[in-house]
């Protein structure tokens, strides 16, 4: 009895032992993520990728720039560092990682990859045109910086540093294509047949293939302009093969413009609005006292539809200023709706039709051997009325104003006066985006901006340049250790 | 009344005795007396060896008996050592008798509830009893635990309600994965996770699991430090594994005992820093009214002595010394519960229910716990043996968000010392703040209007089956469960500086984690020969691990203070993240042990995890200890040396990976942080539009297992007679293969790969020390004091990689890493720029320090070596024991501490305020020399020059000494109890952290902001801690 038992028992007992063996193979296939998909479709890709361009632009590199060219002061925290010209290898690290390379251009390089095997043109072209522009940010920004052999994952696990001349120009020798060609790939995919048509995932033109064309075409203009002080040649050879396509292949319209539009909710807003208007950070920024001042030396109509004055007058301090802040801080001058939206909607202007004006007037003025079509007065008059129309201003305001202010409305003096002239404009039409005012500031120094008041940076120098990430630099052996500080100017920055 | 009882029955004995006298017998006389200090020894038994014949010692220590000259006379008394004495034909014997000290044959708990005797451990175990952990005015049994093991590095958050404690055993040995031991509650393999709602840098400290235990209910802990004492439990238990044992009626000799016990504790906030009172609010001895800064003018200065406050009223200019403090309130905790319990070894059952209410001094905060757990065991009349027992535990925990910036304890470090911060309305009209500051909200304001708050449910049992087949050949199966689910809510209302539109975030998780095991176990004496023993264990595992975190996250809220989501009028980034892992394990296990002295324990266990690779997901690892009694094996007899073992153990672990690193993923795309951010899908014009992007980690299908290879050594010692123990431990471990997310450059497009690289290293010493200087029937002095002492060191990483971030949420430039050639968790921040001489380099035009230098290592959270002392005194039904300890070096990164100096509300701030200072350093003569810096410069730059949040001015020495636990309990003598029903009544009074002396902190260093985990070592304004005290009373019926 007691032994029947017993095998009972330890028969019982040991079914579950058996199961468990034989049921291994099974039992133990569950490491597929129920998560995360290991796959997903061009229109979901595209507007994280054009979202995180507007993000390079807009948010951190915009706080800096716009304060650097004194659109803006800082009034507190990393603003009113910046606007002492302290920048250190410390900041900008989010932008690098979130909205640069591991935002922005990982993905467009996946919509390339995973575009072209599925034969979704139109997102590639896109994809490669922003691209370009993305990785011109970067450049701009840091001057020599990985770009032939970033984005590719394990396969370099230490991209190298590729120089920014060979980043503009390419170099057949090491491998790199241009930015120029970048685009051009992007242009010759664009009319191509695409299995994929975008629709409202493309943040910028909702679907119109046409009007990116355009923006590449201008995109090449910009780029062109961008090196122009340095490779002149070059320039113009990029001008020239744009302006040969014709009128209609270029941003001629505000309604053309590459912008990245965003909603009116809440995570769905403008960086720009956020920090302007609603983040615990918002008081770090004012508008800058020098900006307010040029416009209303010029009368110029834009200044309330571009700063915001809740009060009886602006209120704004000067670059540096480290007193007490105005009070109360409801009162303070900020970005408009013009630059925000009105409830966040941005857009957040990155390529547009005024700028492309400018160029062209710069162009015409200065680059020999441009088959520019109009005078630069031509293409300065219309860059003026096309940033004064995209503010809102009637054709009627803008003709009176530009009627009483012939000192403004026309070009005159030297060649250099006349560039002042057309680069001022520029820095005014260019309120909200910082980044593309330092650019022209650096590259023509113009306007002429004076010391902050407190200026510390290195050597008391307004930055030409952003240093190296440092947890960048103690990734990659490849970067020069320590880099370049703040003060040395960039490959187009001649002088 | 004991001595008095016992002579009683002495005499009982006498009497009872005397008609078996024996023939032959002479009489002997002789005197007893005390070896401690040779005074005369009443009321000692005296008995003649192997007969009921006996006598006690007189007053004055004499006796006289009647015995044969052969006979050996037997010594005893209660406390003393028994001692038998040959009468060897003499006729005076006299004796000395010393103090009793428990024989160091303590039976302990190991892996898998088996129980060994403590002699045959060829690695460390400390066993901490269930009553030095009860009463202690502390609901948490982690921090119950501190001060009180070697080899344990126990933390915990704050003193904030229910906050998280973190413990690492024997050091960190693994980069990425959980360095948090196993934890094991009644052989339920029980999970201590943290779940955080927020980013760590900004939340609330939500507590780790193993915070539903009610330390009331525990009858003991063992704690198995190395990888040897725990392989059996598998994967997990390379970090060491802590295995709790409840109260069961096991040892109740088959009664049946009710215990009740009840207490009261008050907490106070306690380790806030200095204050100035001398200059209020303002800047450049200007009063400025939106001023975090307290560099204001002179309270008194003339035209001062109102001034008009941001909302514009007409407030007086005046020092509110203890505006800080009166922010906070007294806490309380009241812990009720009651145990009831009955049987033996083979039959028992008991039931306990435990009640924690615990209000934080942090207004609002609340931590509530009850507990029910029920269990029995009984062998039935075929010799089945069943168990089973479960618990049921619902944990409530309230909490309010901390961290820079946006929230109450991110203000509390910058009210200026003439802000009227408790005495003025906080709340407008439209519920909205009323602070000194737009942007920001009045602490208290914070506290009633951002909260998080949990609740835990959870369930946890085992159900056993055993046989013994034959006597010895025995079968168990075990199946254990643990489930909960946490449902929290993190209420932001409309104002909240982290959401000013308001926030409502609904967050659920769901764990749960079955285990069923097999184990064979055989066991033979005299196997081969006379005295050689052996056991053998054989066991099977399945595992498996199931998680579920789903949240809504509603933002942009309507109604004032409604908290249903349905107020939201935006959802963005409601998530939902699952996972489900499962093992298989087999183990076994085989000891053999000779003449109980000499033993050599072999084990393996072989694991196959549905997390690696399947062609790699099969891993052995084995464990060799030897241990060996020498005084035992050369039969020394030695008053000195009573005890000595020595033993050394070997073993290597292997650990699986988490689910799901094998492949790069896409993840819903966001941008941004807390200044600006969006969330896909966005909502743009009228459409909804979703977006993802490639995740910032590169999966890898070649993973292999991790191992943790470790070697252990130790002796221990018992001299006079074992009233003074040493228990000494060397060990080294070895990581190596670990599976890890290396950094990888951002231009890749991603941020970490994941794979195999690495090792990592530890080496240390612990020791216990354990002596009873005073042992007498009436008091006693018992000493332990234990030692701990760990270096770690990152031997490598991966090639080309020196550096890495760990896993978790960090503020940039101010990174807890692992760096080549340091310990694990270093600080990765902005140095300050040095000579080669190592003086702070001064820039000549401003007197400041120059730039400093990003990407260097400025703080090492690791401390040197801690130490815990307890003190125990027992007098008659007294008993007091008294804890302190210390933990030597380690540094604190201290957001608070830089704020307080910087905005001069520091006591040292007011110090000649108006004198100007010159900051330490040098100044570069340019031609490599260096002149003392000269340059004067005003207090305000002075302090606030020293350096900001992120510089290596933030970084502070966290040596702390501390009277960490006080308990003085009384217990009624039974005689007075013996009408009543109570079997024993004792009343005690408890405090926690009564004091402490950071020398070279403002504050309390030991707290981490951001909880348990492997960040360790920054205080990013955190919750403080606090006092605690109380009364308790405890009653048996």
């Amino acid at each position: 009895m007691k032994r029947t038992n017993i095998y009972k028992y330890a028969y019982y007992l040991l079914i579950p032992l058996l199961l468990g063996v034989s049921a291994c193979e099974d039992y133990l296939d569950v490491n597929d993520t129920p998560n995360n998909p290991l796959a997903v479709t061009p229109p979901v890709l595209l507007p994280s990728a054009l979202a995180g361009t507007a993000f390079a632009n807009a948010n951190e590199l915009n706080r800096f720039a716009a304060v650097t060219v004194t659109h803006l002061a800082g009034a507190a925290g990393s603003p009113a560092a910046y606007d002492i010209y302290n920048i250190d290898g410390g900041v900008f690290g989010n932008q690098w990682r979130f909205e640069i390379y591991g935002g922005a251009l990982v993905n467009y390089q996946k919509l390339i990859e995973d575009g072209e095997e599925r034969g979704a043109n139109a997102y590639v072209g896109i994809a490669k045109i922003m691209k370009a522009y993305t990785f011109s940010i970067a450049t701009d920004v840091w001057g020599d910086v990985p770009y032939s052999e970033a984005l590719k994952g394990t396969e370099f696990l230490q991209p190298r540093i590729d120089s920014q001349e060979d980043i503009y120009k390419g170099n057949s020798a090491l491998g790199i294509q241009s930015l120029f060609d970048l685009v051009r790939e992007g242009l010759a995919d664009l009319e191509e047949a695409s299995t994929f048509t975008p629709g409202s995932d493309d943040l910028v033109y909702e679907g119109d293939i046409e009007k990116w064309k355009k923006a590449g075409n201008t995109l090449l203009l910009k780029f062109a302009m961008q090196i122009s002080r340095r490779e002149p040649a070059l320039a113009a050879s990029v001008i020239n093969e744009v302006l040969a396509k014709g009128p209609e292949s270029y941003i001629a319209s505000n309604t053309e413009d590459l912008n990245v539009r965003f909603g009116a909710s809440v995570g769905s807003q403008s960086p720009i609005h956020t920090y302007t208007n609603v983040s615990s950070f918002k008081d770090e920024l004012i508008v800058s006292t020098r900006f307010v001042d040029v416009l209303e030396s010029l009368n110029d109509p834009r200044l309330p539809i571009f700063v915001t004055k809740p009060g009886a007058d602006y209120v704004t301090v000067d670059n540096g200023f480290r007193g007490t802040l105005p009070q109360p801080v409801a009162n303070w001058s900020r970005y408009n709706s013009y630059v925000t939206g009105v409830n966040g909607e941005g857009p957040v202007r990155l390529v547009t039709n005024f700028q492309r004006a400018f160029i062209l007037a710069e162009a015409a003025l200065t680059l020999p051997g441009v088959a520019t079509t109009q005078t630069a007065q031509e293409y300065y008059t219309e860059a003026i009325t096309a940033s004064m129309e995209l503010a809102g201003l009637t054709s009627a305001e803008i003709t009176a104003y530009l009627d009483a202010n012939p000192a403004i409305a026309t070009l005159s003096g030297s060649t250099e006066q006349q560039l002042e002239q057309i680069m001022t404009q520029k820095w005014i039409a260019w309120f909200g985006n910082g980044l593309e005012a330092w650019n022209d500031w650096r590259r023509t120094g113009y306007p002429v901006l004076a010391p902050s008041q407190n200026a510390v940076g290195i050597d008391g120098t307004r930055p030409v340049r952003a240093q190296y990430i440092e947890q960048e630099l103690s990734r990659n052996p490849n970067f020069p250790n320590p880099g370049p500080l703040s003060n040395e100017k960039l490959w187009w920055d001649v002088d | 009344m004991k001595k008095i009882l016992l002579m009683c029955a002495a005499l009982l004995l006498i009497i009872t005795s005397h008609s078996q006298l024996w023939a032959q017998e002479r009489t002997v006389t002789g005197k007893v007396t005390s070896a401690d200090d040779g005074t005369a020894l009443p009321g000692v038994n005296v008995i003649v060896k192997g007969t009921n014949n006996g006598t006690t010692t007189s007053a004055d220590g004499t006796y006289s008996i009647s015995a044969a000259g052969d006979a050996t006379l037997v010594f005893s008394f209660i406390g003393l050592t028994t001692q038998e004495v040959a009468i060897a034909n003499r006729s005076t014997v006299n004796v000395q008798m010393g103090s009793d000290v428990t024989e160091l044959t303590e039976i302990v708990v190991t892996a898998q509830g088996i129980e060994r005797d403590q002699r045959s451990l060829g690695y460390a175990v400390q066993s901490v009893n269930g009553d030095k952990l009860a009463q202690r005015s502390e609901p948490n049994l982690l921090n119950s635990l501190q001060g009180k093991v070697a080899g344990v590095n126990i933390l915990g958050a704050s003193g904030a309600p229910g906050a998280s404690t973190n413990i690492n055993i024997r050091g960190i040995t693994s980069f990425n994965g959980s360095n948090q031991p196993l934890i094991v509650v009644d052989g339920i393999i029980f999970s201590n996770d943290l779940n955080n709602t927020q980013n760590t840098l900004f939340g609330s400290q939500p507590s780790n699991r193993l915070a539903d235990i009610n330390p009331e209910n525990i009858e003991s802990i063992n704690i198995l430090k190395g990888p040897a004492a725990a392989v059996l439990y598998g994967s997990r238990a390379s970090a060491g594994a802590i295995v709790i044992t409840t109260k069961s009626g096991k040892n109740l000799n088959n009664k049946t005992e009710v215990t009740v016990n009840s207490s009261v504790n008050f907490q106070n906030v306690y380790g806030l820093p200095r204050y100035q009172n001398q200059y209020g609010q303002g800047a450049n001895n200007d009063y400025v009214n939106n001023s975090t800064n307290s560099w204001g003018p002179a309270f008194g200065t003339p035209g001062y002595a109102t001034v008009i406050n941001l909302q514009g009223e007409e407030v007086p200019y005046q020092a509110y010394p203890n505006n800080v403090r009166d922010f906070f309130d007294t806490g309380r905790i009241l812990q009720n519960s009651v145990n009831i319990a009955s049987g033996d070894a083979d039959k028992n059952f008991a039931l306990s229910l435990g009640s924690t209410l615990q209000n934080g001094v942090i207004p609002g905060t609340k931590f509530n716990r009850h507990n029910v757990q029920i269990g029995g065991n009984t062998k039935l009349n075929n010799g089945l043996k069943v168990g089973t027992q479960i618990s049921y535990v619902n944990t409530g925990q309230s909490g309010t968000p901390m961290g820079n910036g946006g929230s109450a304890f991110g203000q509390l470090t910058r009210i200026p010392r003439s802000y009227d911060l408790t005495g003025r309305p906080y709340t407008n009209e439209q519920g909205r703040s009323i602070y000194f500051l737009t942007t920001q909200n009045h602490p208290l304001w914070s506290t009633e209007n951002e909260v998080l708050d949990g609740q835990v449910d959870r369930v946890f049992g085992n159900f056993s089956l055993g046989y013994d087949i034959t006597d010895w050949f025995s079968v168990t199966y075990r199946a254990t469960a643990d489930v909960y689910s946490d449902r929290r809510k993190l209420t932001l209302q409309i104002g909240s500086a982290r959401a000013p539109l308001g926030q409502l975030v609904e967050d659920n998780f769901f764990r749960q984690e079955l285990n069923q095991d097999i184990i064979l176990t055989f066991k033979k004496d005299n196997l081969f020969f006379e005295n050689f023993n052996a056991n053998a264990l054989l066991g099977h595992n399945l595992n498996q691990r199931r998680f579920q975190n789903s949240s809504v996250v509603g933002e942009s809220l309507t109604i004032p203070q409604f908290t249903n989501v349905s107020n939201a009028s935006v959802f963005t980034s409601s998530a939902e993240e699952s996972s489900l892992r499962r093992l298989v394990g087999y183990y076994g296990q085989v000891s053999f042990d000779y003449n109980n002295f000499a033993f050599l324990e072999l084990s393996g266990r072989v694991d196959q995890s549905s997390t690696l690779p399947k062609a790699n997901n099969a891993y052995f690892y084995p464990a060799a200890a030897i241990s060996f009694v020498p005084t035992d094996a050369f039969n020394v007899e030695s008053n000195i040396l009573s005890y000595a073992k020595v033993r050394a153990s070997i073993a290597r672990v292997g650990r699986d990976a988490d689910p799901y690193l094998l492949n790069t993923v896409y993840v819903p795309a966001t941008y941004g942080n807390n200044l600006a951010s969006i969330t896909f899908p966005m909502s743009v014009g009228s459409a909804s539009i979703p977006g993802f992007q490639i995740g910032s980690r590169i999966g890898s299908n070649e993973l292999t297992p991790e191992f943790v290879t470790s070697y252990e050594f130790g002796a221990n010692l018992g001299l006079f007679q074992n009233r003074f123990g040493l228990d000494v431990t060397y060990f080294e471990s070895k990581s190596t293969n670990q599976i890890f997310d290396v950094a990888v450059p951002n231009t890749t497009g991603y941020d970490t790969r994941t794979t195999n690289v690495g090792e990592l290293e530890n080496k240390g010493w612990e020791a216990v020390l354990t002596t009873s200087p005073i042992k007498t029937s009436a008091f006693s002095w018992d000493i332990n004091l234990n030692f701990t002492r760990i270096r770690n060191k990152v031997v490598s990483i991966a090639p080309g990689v020196t550096q890495s971030n760990i896993d978790g949420d960090l503020f940039i430039g101010i990174a807890p890493s692992i760096v080549e050639g340091q310990p694990y968790g270093v600080i990765v921040g902005t140095a300050n720029a040095r000579n080669d001489a190592g003086e702070y380099l001064i820039n000549p035009t401003n007197g400041l320090f120059v730039p400093g230098i990003a990407g260097e290592v400025i703080a090492n959270p690791n401390p040197d070596w801690t130490a815990g002392l307890t003190n125990t005194f027992n007098y008659k039904g007294f008993s007091l024991s008294v804890l302190v300890d210390t933990r030597q070096g380690g540094d604190l990164y201290s957001f608070g501490a830089v704020d307080l100096r910087g905005n001069g509300s520091l006591a040292v701030t007011a110090i000649d305020r108006d004198q100007p200072r010159i900051l330490p350093g040098v100044i570069d003569n340019g031609d490599g020399t260096y002149r003392p810096n000269n340059i004067q410069i005003s207090a305000q730059s002075y302090w606030a020059g020293l350096g900001g949040l992120a510089s290596e001015a933030a970084v502070f020495d966290a040596t702390v000494y501390r009277l960490r636990e006080l308990a003085l309990n009384y217990s009624l003598p039974s005689g007075l109890l013996s009408k009543t029903p109570f079997g024993s009544v004792t009343f005690g009074v408890s405090g926690r952290n009564l004091y402490f002396f950071a020398p070279n902190f403002i504050g309390d260093p030991e707290v981490n902001t951001q909880g348990a985990g492997n960040i360790q070592g920054m205080d990013l304004n955190g919750a403080p801690n606090t006092r605690n005290y109380g009364f308790n009373i405890r009653f048996t019926l």
